[in-house]
């Protein structure tokens, strides 16, 4: 969104997607103008704002998630050095008892 | 972010016990004797460390669950021990007292994202498409994690003897033969 100067006026003018292509559309000059771009620069501070918000939120699930991950793994390692000592072996995937085990 | 991680004596251990795994896996003569050694020598210690670890994990994630009430964290806290004793069964072992424990803890990591995606959705359209297909992606993770750990936990549990075990996981009986 932007003010365009042409012969000493301001004119106010919107950037619009269509169908992939950005298109500028003019919306007004003078006083109702303003109005329309302070409301505008409100929505977009708003969506900014609300974004950032998401953004922090994802990553303190993300962090929340992938904070044990050493603790997961360690474990997976017990379990499997444990079945491995027990005479399992693992092929495709499934466990299979050793017959020499 | 807080990492949860282990002290680097529980960190050697856990490499060594990897590297035994391999060589026995690959058929390596002797290593599945190795193996026992080790797993006798550094499974209690490296099983208290995890198990220290995982109760500070269930903690911080019943904090988060709770936003602030102590009464709902304590309630998620205890339920999720009361499910990992039931999910144990009679006699554990160490490591099946830890998967039983793993179990709980993801459990509280799936209902905890699952509430954040309500939370989300309640939101209405306020929330970014992306944001909501991350999170979608995230629960999706936890919720594979979580069938893996119990998977993980039945396959232990199957060592130890023909016993059968029912358990109630948030509603859905499960058996698990022991």
């Amino acid at each position: 969104m932007a003010w365009e100067r042409r012969g000493g006026n301001l004119y106010y003018y919107r950037c619009e997607r269509e169908g992939g292509r950005v298109r500028k559309r003019y919306v007004g000059t003078g006083e109702l103008a303003e109005r329309i771009a302070h409301a505008d620069a409100t929505i977009r501070k708003t969506r900014t704002e609300r974004r950032k918000r998401a953004q922090a939120e994802i990553e303190e699930a993300e962090g929340l998630a992938s904070m044990a991950d050493e603790l997961n793994d360690a474990t997976e390692v017990l379990a499997r050095a444990e079945m491995l000592a027990a005479g399992y072996h693992r092929r495709k995937g499934e466990w299979r008892r050793r017959r020499d085990a | 972010m807080l990492e949860l991680g282990l002290t680097d004596e529980a960190r050697e251990r856990v490499a060594e016990l990897r590297a035994l795994s391999e060589k026995v896996q690959d058929g390596e003569k002797g290593a599945r004797t190795e193996l026992r050694r080790a797993l006798r020598e550094s499974a209690p210690g490296v099983l208290a460390r995890c198990s220290n670890t995982g109760r500070v994990y269930r903690g911080m994630l019943a904090e988060k669950m709770a936003v602030g009430d102590p009464l709902v964290k304590e309630a998620t806290v205890q339920q999720a021990e009361r499910m990992a004793l039931e999910l144990a069964g009679e006699n554990p072992t160490p490591l099946e007292v830890l998967l039983s424990e793993r179990v709980a803890s993801l459990w509280i990591l799936t209902e905890l994202q699952e509430a954040l995606m309500a939370a989300w959705y309640y939101k209405g359209g306020g929330t970014p498409m992306s944001v909501v297909l991350q999170m979608a992606r995230l629960q999706e993770s936890a919720h594979r994690r979580y069938l893996a750990a119990i998977k993980t936990l039945a396959q232990v549990q199957k060592l130890q003897g023909p016993s059968r075990v029912q358990v109630n996981i948030s509603g859905n009986q499960i058996n698990v033969s022991r």
